[in-house]
């Protein structure tokens, strides 16, 4: 009989000691919210809309897919696009309504807005995930942003350096550069990198916004008689200049050296079948063989008539994922009661954030900026881009 | 005050003295586009200042609109009595200068921006009271002189210029000064509200001065009504809230929207929604029921 | 040499480009007193149209011509009765008024064709259209197909126009309709019939001018228009407002001028120096080089 009773009273107490470990657990990681909203500060109408649109589905994409899988922390997420329409005076009204009640916000998209409206979301103490700018941008707003890219002057010498070094009879390079935000700088970097392998630089052509022929601009490059060209421009105007090279006589395709930046579905549909052999270098290999990349690739192409998805196609699938992570592995319940505090919690967990398992690849972020990221060069053919070398820090 | 409430009453109020800015000289019949420049040029020369020499902004303030004021003045002086299309042109051409002069120019961040203006007050808080009463006082004290000028002999004569030139000139009316006098006023307008309009982004990119800017802001002036300065007052943060609140799907389609209410307007009510009579009626109506 | 020969002839390339649009707008200007700041965006409109018909007609390019022509006539039929309700004065030209218009009509031409056509990507035209390899090329020189066909058709254009207006009585019933339609009415002339004409006229300019940009740039985007279009608008003052002769000698001075200017000196500035050098002209001829010929 006493036996019985102590093993009675023993199953009682392991039973409620369960119990109420189950309880405050779920204490700790009760969600309030119905629907974890994202708000997405982004160009959906105006000059860049086709970009702005891609950039929406892939957040929405990751959202899709995070729903499917069960939520966050057991709640659907939603993105909400929210139109700058490349005016800062809209991002700066829609910022100041979003960080309001946002617990993190996706974008802006681009520059402009980014410099006008970022500042508030940094004032309010809200991470605004700038994803597809350089880091010389989003470092201006830290620990309240974080960068998708390390220091441009870091990044990009390794990937010009690779593909000068892919032809060690180009003996000098000229690079027509556009005029418009960080891509003075990024030429710069390309020009750091050739030297490096004792490439001589001829200068820059620059690339007028308006610029509607290109024939003076190629006249000019080719008198100096280069060996090969870079080419840091608008996607359209880079197809161009392309298609004017060829036609004064230029064939060496391959020693044609696209930026990331040109990287766009602008770029395959004004070149073609011009841009065939020229290299260019990104962020993304298109043809990893993975499930999760294929389920992507495989969905793109068929909201988009076939097409590729661009390399800034993943960028904001990622920032969602990561806020998936973040808030899962801080346990924040989205109570707007305690939203500043949740906030910081979300940010800190992103600025460090180890092993983040990206769409293709997995990288490490060391106080907002990625670490170890992979850059690609890719050979044109067809509208696709066939992987030449991959390039680690 | 909400954030997105503040941005707006101060961008609209940005947008009133830029409309006001273009209204000055088309009494005049002049399409006074270097008044975007204008904002360009002062915007950024006041940011460099402040950033770069430790400028308090009021003093910052100030060399905007002097800045302002001493390129319209030096350009009047060839365009005071010139033909539209000229005045026209001068605008363009300062504009492509200005903007392609920003982006080979480091020291003002060339095409990167400017960033991190410092506040103008203490907080964040005192700094948008700050601008928010500033860009106001403006409002009321530049309205003041709009108002007065269009009461007095010279701002008749401008009226006089709008409608004939040859009948303004044959009445005594110098042609030359007076252009020279709404084109250095408007212009002087000009570059304080670009550096009002960068200190409250408290940054400064090529991309918030475009052609753009010249769309937006004869759209305020035509839509509003182009023959007094009331139709500014309220066409400015009309078209801007409009969109604002227009849903989603419309808001896609708002340049479209904005097109066509411009067009339905001229060809509907070439002066505007604000005309004339309607201004002195309500005046006359609010008088009387003052006497009352 | 070389190099400057080459420069001459990509800006006369640009410079056919200028001179197309200024023509066309000078038409307009000439038939219609409508000064139609937007005249480029209504050209890059009728460029889509053709691109659409290329694609879904296998590359039929009578087709396309004919589609691009036609979309302009519409465009304008419908336009220039906005247009004419606007004008105070129909003897005079209304540049402000008439600008303002045409900034609406261009914000909804530029924004429908952002948000209507391949996304709001850039469109490429069909090799064949373009010409695939260069009609002539030594060294750094090359010349298009297309570029030869727009200068030379730009050319004839001109004197076409020129011929028609001033030396045929439909082209004398046009202007006269443009400079006092009550006096054209009296002296018999069907005011409707030869408005809506005058319409047609330049709408099938617009058209052709569409296709022959087409041929030469083998690209359009939906800021195409914008782009070009203060240059056009400074070809035309700074040539003398309807002067189509002077719009000709100054499109294809201005063509080479920016070639010159992005060879030797800057593409950054080559837009400021370009409008400077044009600003310097109208301060000393403010009727323009050639004198108006309204």
């Amino acid at each position: 009989m006493n036996k019985k009773v102590v093993v009675f009273f023993l199953v009682l107490f392991v039973s409620v000691s369960l119990v109420l470990v189950g309880c405050k657990k779920e204490k700790a990681a009760k969600v309030v919210v119905e629907e974890w909203e994202v708000p997405f500060l982004n160009s959906l109408t105006g000059a860049i809309a086709s970009i702005g649109e891609y950039l929406q589905w892939g957040a929405e994409r990751a959202a899709y897919e995070i729903n499917q899988a069960g939520g966050i922390a057991g709640k659907p997420v939603k993105v909400i696009g929210v139109d700058t329409a490349l005016e800062p005076q809209k991002g700066v009204v829609e910022m100041g309504k979003i960080v309001e009640w946002a617990l993190v916000a996706l974008g802006p998209v681009p520059e402009p807005v980014i410099m006008a409206a970022a500042p508030i979301a940094v004032e309010n103490e809200m991470m605004t995930m700038t994803a597809t700018t350089s880091l010389e941008y989003a470092e201006q707003f830290f620990p309240w942003s974080i960068s998708w890219f390390p220091k441009t002057a870091d990044r990009l010498p390794p990937l010009s350096r690779a593909w000068a070094e892919m032809h060690p009879d180009m003996k000098s390079v000229i690079q027509f550069v556009g005029i418009y935000g960080p891509w003075p700088g990024m030429a710069a970097s390309h020009v750091v990198g050739i030297e490096e392998v004792g490439v001589k630089y001829l200068g820059d052509v620059e690339v007028p916004q308006d610029a509607v022929t290109f024939g003076p601009l190629v006249v000019k490059a080719l008198d100096q008689k280069p060996d090969g060209v870079i080419i840091s421009c608008w996607p359209d105007k880079a197809a161009k200049i392309v298609q004017e090279l060829k036609s004064r006589g230029w064939t060496e395709m391959e020693k044609v050296l696209l930026f990331s930046s040109a990287d766009d579905a602008a770029l395959y549909t004004t070149g073609g079948a011009d841009l065939n052999g020229a290299v260019i270098y990104n962020y993304i290999n298109v043809d990893q063989d993975t499930p999760r990349w294929n389920a992507f690739k495989e969905a793109y192409q068929k909201d988009h008539n076939g097409l590729q998805p661009p390399s800034l196609s993943t960028n904001y699938y990622d920032a969602v994922y990561m806020i998936k992570r973040a808030i899962e592995e801080t346990g924040v319940t989205g109570d707007p009661k305690k939203l500043a505090e949740e906030r910081e919690l979300v940010a800190e967990a992103m600025l460090n954030m180890k092993n983040f398992e990206g769409l293709l690849f997995k990288w490490d972020m060391s106080s907002g900026v990625p670490t170890n990221k992979p850059g690609y060069l890719f050979q044109i053919q067809d509208g696709r881009k066939k992987l030449v070398k991959e390039i680690r820090p | 005050m909400s954030l997105a409430m503040y941005y707006f009453l101060t961008i609209s109020a940005v947008y009133i003295l830029m409309s006001w800015a273009l209204y000055l000289p088309y009494r005049l019949a002049h399409l006074h586009f270097l008044t975007v420049a204008n904002m360009l040029i002062s915007g950024y020369l006041a940011g460099y200042l402040v950033q770069s020499h430790g400028f308090p902004f009021a003093l910052a303030l100030v060399a905007g609109f002097t800045a302002g004021g001493l390129v319209g003045y030096i350009v009047s002086l060839f365009i005071d009595d010139a033909p539209t299309f000229t005045v026209v042109i001068v605008g363009f051409t300062f504009i492509y200068i200005s903007r392609t002069a920003v982006e080979n120019i480091k020291a003002v961040g060339a095409t990167m921006g400017m960033f991190g203006l410092p506040m103008v007050a203490g907080t964040p808080n005192a700094h948008r009271l700050t601008i928010l009463i500033l860009v106001y006082a403006l409002v009321v004290v530049v309205g003041f002189l709009i108002y007065r000028f269009e009461h007095s002999r010279v701002g008749r004569a401008a009226s006089v210029m709008f409608v004939d030139k040859d009948l303004a000139t044959s009445m005594g009316v110098d042609i030359k000064k007076l252009g020279r006098l709404v084109q250095t006023f408007s212009s002087l307008i000009a570059g304080g509200c670009g550096v009002i309009y960068g200190f409250i982004y408290r940054s400064y990119h090529l991309d918030f001065f475009t052609f753009h800017l010249v769309g937006i802001f004869m759209t305020v002036i035509f839509v509003g009504g182009y023959t007094t300065m009331w139709g500014s007052l309220l066409a400015a943060p009309a078209l801007y809230g409009l969109s604002l609140i227009l849903p989603p799907a419309v808001a896609s389609w708002r340049i479209v929207i904005y097109g066509a209410i411009l067009i339905a307007v001229l060809v509907l009510k070439p002066e505007g929604f604000i005309t004339r009579r309607l201004a002195y009626t309500l005046e006359t109506t609010l008088s009387r029921w003052r006497k009352r | 040499m070389q190099v400057f020969i080459a420069q001459v002839i990509n800006g006369l390339s640009l410079g056919s480009i200028y001179v197309l649009l200024a023509t066309g707008f000078n038409l307009l200007l000439l038939v219609a007193m409508i000064i139609h700041f937007a005249y480029p965006q209504v050209v890059v409109f009728s460029m889509y149209i053709a691109w659409v018909v290329l694609r879904y007609t296998g590359n039929s390019i009578v087709l396309a011509v004919l589609a691009a022509i036609l979309s302009s006539v519409l465009l304008n039929v419908i336009s220039a009765p906005l247009f004419q309700k606007i004008m105070k004065n129909r003897e005079e030209v209304d540049i402000n008024t008439t600008m303002v218009m045409s900034l609406g009509i261009g914000m909804i031409i530029t924004d429908i064709l952002s948000h209507g056509f391949n996304k709001g990507l850039p469109i490429a035209f069909p090799p064949k259209l373009v010409g695939e390899t260069p009609i002539l090329r030594v060294g750094l020189i090359s010349l298009m197909g297309g570029q030869v066909a727009s200068l030379a058709v730009g050319v004839i254009a001109v004197s076409g126009i020129f011929l028609l207006l001033y030396k045929t009585r439909p082209g004398r019933a046009f202007r006269a309709i443009a400079e006092d339609p009550n006096g054209a009415r009296l002296v018999g002339i069907p005011l409707l019939r030869t408005g809506l004409e005058s319409y047609a006229l330049s709408g099938i300019l617009g058209g052709l001018i569409a296709v022959l940009l087409a041929m030469l740039l083998g690209y359009s985007s939906p800021g195409l228009g914008e782009q070009v279009a203060h240059k056009v608008l400074a070809v035309s003052i700074i040539a003398g407002l309807g002067n189509l002769a002077g719009g000709l000698v100054v499109g294809l001075a201005l063509g080479i001028m920016e070639a010159l200017v992005q060879g030797y000196i800057s593409g950054s500035w080559s837009n400021a120096i370009a409008f400077v050098v044009m600003l310097l002209v109208i301060l000393f001829r403010p009727r323009g080089l050639f004198g108006i010929k309204l």
